[in-house]
């Protein structure tokens, strides 16, 4: 539970007339997190990888075909199909590929080409009609002597900076049509300024109009003869889109199964051109959970009898690379979304969820404890878990961090002898927070000390697995940062007269031993690890950086610490919040009449909705910078089974 | 309503700090300037939040694929707030994001333009998985195309798509990328724009801050480039640049247009910025500092923006702009000690402020 599943290591030898089927059967598996290994080869071998890349070129090519015809057709991907797909030969698949496009591309060109032409010859229309009243030759129009002349189109957002960029000379644009992006427009100026205007309206995107020469004369002839054009083109279209139609529910499972077989065929080769290759063998290396071993060697089986698997356990030098699969149990996996937004544990680390789960509700209930609330957020999480609501459908992962929130939120909701707010109605099993604010206080100082201290020793049962004994031993959330706070706090307790089973010259000799130590910790971790030099960049700089890292160590211990008050605060404004709302019902309604109870339930949702947010937020903040930032940095690396057809496409 | 705020930023802040405090210290800094080579800087960065996307072939691991595999951390951390960010703030945000999508879509046609294949274009392109509009197949289709318009039509289903079709018939008649990239970059950033006044209240200002001040040095930039590189005319220049600024104002920018002296503009809008060299048609030697100081400056604004009220859109924005700036100087530094240049050559293009006054020490 507190360490990932363990790993190993798994090679197999693959005789060459395997490598597909074996390929298809670890896919099918999903357990098996592939390494590249595409570097280990003969030198003959690469003309093998080159063939599978080519392979996965041509898969590729034929994916994107297909997507063309389907997109034609107006056919949706789907979803994978439910059985197996297997490696589809690229011949076979280029020859459906071809067979398909040729019925469907021909008429789904000359669709296109027939809805462009419409819309060139549309477009021309539309230019033409707001002239339709000019009685001119438009080709007059072009050849004018003294006057500048541009008709064009012009993306609307530039128009009014074309216009402020002409300020300083004479010019007149008219909009003869607005579209949503375009607009078809004139720009008329003086022929002298004709280089101003030219480079002003070719850097505003004013491209030139040039209506067709087989439309001559006046713009009402050019309309005459453009209607006609239209209806035709029409026409045709139409035409096209019935064949269209038809070919679409015909030919819809054909295309969705063949995308999907050429999809994975492509993944699937593109797996193999990664692999290692010896001549007449591929090596397929990855990681693979302990626990899977068995059914992978029994599938292999299945599947070719010629495969030599090899397992094994990972040397430490390894640890690095090796996928994490987080271990945890029922109870805790919901906890595991936390901790990775945060960052995967690396292999051999300490897997810090169960001390997340744990922590983060127990943190969470003594900042929130109140029955009522407690028992809604438990409800809300169970319907969060069910999935019976769509729109929580997507928070599912997070359903049983709330419920366990909720309870321990009912668990201090009854230590605090809170419920919806009434702070009577219930006789507190321990305090109320609102009445014993002192003592409050304090238990959240010793928490956030317990929680600390468990990150620290987290911080050193790390440093033990990876046998990283100096930073074990005087690193500042090591043993001597262990000790060195603790003792402080010893002799802190000792100054305000609390007694204990220690001498305060004990607790002092401690601090000043352990304090030592915290502050030469890089030489003596050097020391320990047997690392040289001892010191770099001469005693005089090291002395100075020693000093001021023992004074952050001090500072940041005492507001990591004292950070965890706020447990306490927020259990009082708990408190504080719920007599507000009970003082305001009063107002509304001081004889407890219906208003008195709209406001008593509109505050217990604001208080709910929003101090429950603030707490869970301040909860993950206490999570993440006083206890993570101790013991866990992250930067493990990600499961990744191998897998034809990634998950999130199957419905 | 600082309530509405709370409940809006409040996992967004805590997300948002601690990847804040995954940002590399001036210690690993330090550590990487001094480093011999790109051996012993990716060994340094393997133990920082970079290290696991630099976990594949040492052989591969060129400078350009360095570069290529740190940005997946960007990628990571954009599509992580944009999921955490609630409306219209995460529109700001996919807007934001967008930017590489835009750059990435420049740097295609780049590739179009000069006949390149889709393995030496793949990797100078941000990775990008989500929240896009442009997909990695879809690049490559448009690069395996061949040809410009034909590339085009492959952005079809993009808003993109019209901003292209319209630049490319100058791009037919003038042979050349300049009006498809200047036409895309206008697009994107009146887009941006629209997304910033989408906002209202504290996001409204803390947007305007972030977001505007980057814009304002884009397109003061582009102005001085238009003048003093292109020698363009004075109208060409307001209409390849924005009216809307949030300290450059159109006024500055036309002054530029018009011929103004650079230096004087500058001073003008960031009167703390004491010393501009020369930037003229005939010298652009101030060129390059200016660019250096307005980069700090906005890096400095963004800083602040983790001091004070937290619940916000700038919280995330400031923070993906400091990614992006940490991840520019990883990259000059890696292209740095990949071909051995002392410390001298390239510490003073180094933006972010801590890394600067370290070499400024030096």
């Amino acid at each position: 539970m507190f360490r990932s599943q363990a790993m190993s290591k798994v090679e197999l030898i693959v005789p060459e007339h395997d490598v597909v089927a074996v390929t298809e059967a670890l896919a099918a598996l999903d357990v098996f997190h592939l390494v590249k290994s595409e570097y280990i080869g003969a030198e003959g071998a690469t003309r093998q990888a080159n063939e599978w890349r080519e392979r996965a070129n041509t898969f590729t090519a034929l994916e994107q075909r297909i997507l063309i015809v389907m997109r034609a057709l107006d056919v949706d991907e789907g979803t994978p199909p439910f059985d197996e797909l297997h490696l589809i030969g690229p011949t076979v698949a280029q020859r459906d590929v071809e067979h398909l496009e040729q019925e469907s591309l021909a008429p789904v060109q000359e669709l296109e080409e027939a809805q462009h032409k419409l819309v060139q010859l549309q477009r021309y229309l539309g230019q033409l009609r707001p002239i339709a009243d000019l009685d001119v030759d438009l080709e007059a129009l072009r050849s004018m002597r003294y006057l500048f002349v541009s008709l064009g189109t012009i993306p609307v957002a530039n128009m009014e900076r074309l216009r402020s960029s002409l300020e300083l000379v004479p010019f007149v644009l008219v909009t003869l049509q607005r579209e949503e992006h375009l607009a078809t427009v004139l720009l008329f100026g003086m022929q002298r300024d004709a280089d101003i205007l030219n480079r002003a309206a070719r850097s505003a995107y004013l491209n030139p109009l040039t209506p067709p020469d087989r439309y001559p004369g006046t713009p009402t002839d050019a309309i005459e003869a453009l209607q006609a054009s239209i209806a035709r083109t029409r026409q045709q279209i139409a035409t096209s889109q019935t064949t269209i139609k038809r070919l679409h529910a015909s030919r819809v499972k054909r295309l969705r199964h063949l995308l999907w077989r050429v999809r994975a065929s492509r993944t699937l080769v593109e797996t193999i051109a990664g692999y290692g290759r010896l001549h007449y063998t591929y090596l397929i290396a990855g990681w693979v959970p302990d626990c899977q071993i068995p059914a992978l060697r029994s599938k292999i089986e299945q599947v070719a009898d010629q495969v030599m698997v090899e397992v094994t356990i990972p040397r430490r030098e390894d640890e690095e690379h090796i996928p994490v699969v987080l271990d945890n149990p029922y109870l805790f996996r919901s906890f595991e979304g936390l901790v990775t937004n945060y960052g995967y544990p690396r292999y051999g680390e300490l897997d810090p969820t169960p001390v997340m789960a744990l922590t983060f509700p127990l943190v969470f209930g003594l900042m929130f404890g109140d029955v009522g609330h407690g028992l809604l957020l438990t409800l809300l999480g169970l319907l969060v878990l069910s999935r019976k609501v769509r729109a929580l459908r997507g928070l599912a992962s997070m359903g049983g961090v709330v419920v366990a929130c909720g309870l321990m939120a009912m668990v201090f909701g009854l230590l605090y002898g809170s419920i919806f707010g009434f702070e009577t109605v219930l006789e507190p099993l321990w305090i109320r927070p609102l009445e014993e604010i002192t003592d409050v206080l304090l238990v959240a100082v010793g928490v956030g000390v317990v929680v600390l201290s468990l990150g620290m020793v987290y911080n050193i049962i790390n440093a033990a697995l990876v046998r990283h004994w100096g930073h074990l031993l005087f690193d500042h959330n090591g043993l001597a940062g262990l000790m060195f706070y603790w003792s402080m706090l010893g002799l802190g307790a000792v100054t305000l007269g609390i007694s204990l089973p220690f001498s305060s010259a004990l607790l002092f000799l401690l601090v000043v031993v352990s304090g030592l130590a915290v502050t030469f910790a890089e030489l003596l971790e050097h020391l320990v690890e047997r690392h040289r030099p001892l010191i770099q960049d001469g005693f005089g700089t090291y002395f100075m950086q020693a000093f001021f890292e023992l004074f952050e160590t001090v500072i940041g211990l005492l507001s990591n610490t004292l950070s965890y008050v706020r447990m306490g605060a927020f259990a009082v404004a708990h408190g504080a919040i719920s007599m507000v709302v009970f003082i305001l019902a009063d107002i509304v309604s001081p004889t407890q009449g219906v208003g008195y109870w709209i406001v008593v339930v509109l505050g217990n949702l604001f208080v709910m909705g929003f101090e429950g947010m603030i707490v869970g937020i301040q909860t993950l903040r206490l999570e993440y910078y006083e206890l993570f930032s101790k013991f866990f940095s992250g930067g493990g690396e990600r499961y990744r089974p191998l897998e034809l057809i990634p998950k999130d496409k199957c419905e | 309503m600082p309530a509405q705020g709370v409940r809006a930023y409040s996992l967004v802040h805590a997300t948002v700090r601690a990847l804040y405090s995954t940002m590399l210290t001036r210690a690993t800094w330090d550590a990487l300037l001094q480093a011999q080579d790109l051996d012993a800087v990716l060994g340094l960065l393997s133990k920082t939040v970079y290290g696991p996307y630099l976990q594949i072939e040492r052989r591969l691991l060129t400078p350009r694929r360095v570069a290529y595999q740190i940005r997946w951390h960007l990628a990571e951390v954009y599509e992580k707030l944009i999921r955490l960010t609630p409306e219209p703030g995460r529109q700001l945000l996919r807007q934001l994001w967008r930017h590489y999508e835009v750059d990435n879509l420049k740097a295609t046609l780049r590739g179009v333009e000069t006949g390149a294949t889709w393995d030496q274009v793949l990797h100078l392109l941000y990775p990008m998985e989500k929240y896009i509009l442009l997909t990695a197949s879809d690049m490559a289709r448009m690069v395996q195309s061949g040809d410009m318009a034909r590339a085009v039509e492959h952005t079809r289903h993009t808003p993109y798509y019209d901003t292209l079709v319209h630049a490319l018939e100058r791009y037919r008649t003038e042979k050349s990328l300049f009006p498809l990239e200047v036409a895309l970059d206008l697009h994107y950033r009146r887009r941006l724009w629209q997304s910033i006044y989408q906002l209202e209240g504290r996001d409204l200002e803390q947007a305007l801050r972030t977001v505007g001040i980057a814009l304002d040095v884009d397109n003061l930039l582009w102005a001085i480039r238009y003048r003093i590189y292109h020698h363009l005319s004075e109208q060409e220049i307001i209409n390849y640049t924005l009216p809307q600024g949030y300290e450059v104002q159109d006024e500055h920018i036309r002054a530029i247009a018009a011929g103004a002296d650079i230096a004087e503009v500058v001073r003008r809008i960031y009167p703390k910025l004491e010393t501009v060299g020369e930037i003229s048609e005939r010298s652009h030697a101030g060129l390059a500092q200016l660019e250096l100081f307005l980069n700090r400056y906005f890096l400095k604004v963004c800083r602040s923006t983790f001091i004070g009220y937290p619940f916000h859109i700038g919280i995330p924005t400031a923070y993906v702009w400091l990614n992006e700036h940490e991840i520019r100087d990883l990259t000059v530094l890696v292209e740095a000690k990949a071909s051995h240049s002392p410390i001298e050559t390239f510490g003073s293009l180094l933006e972010m402020q801590s890394l600067s006054s370290r070499v400024d020490q030096r």
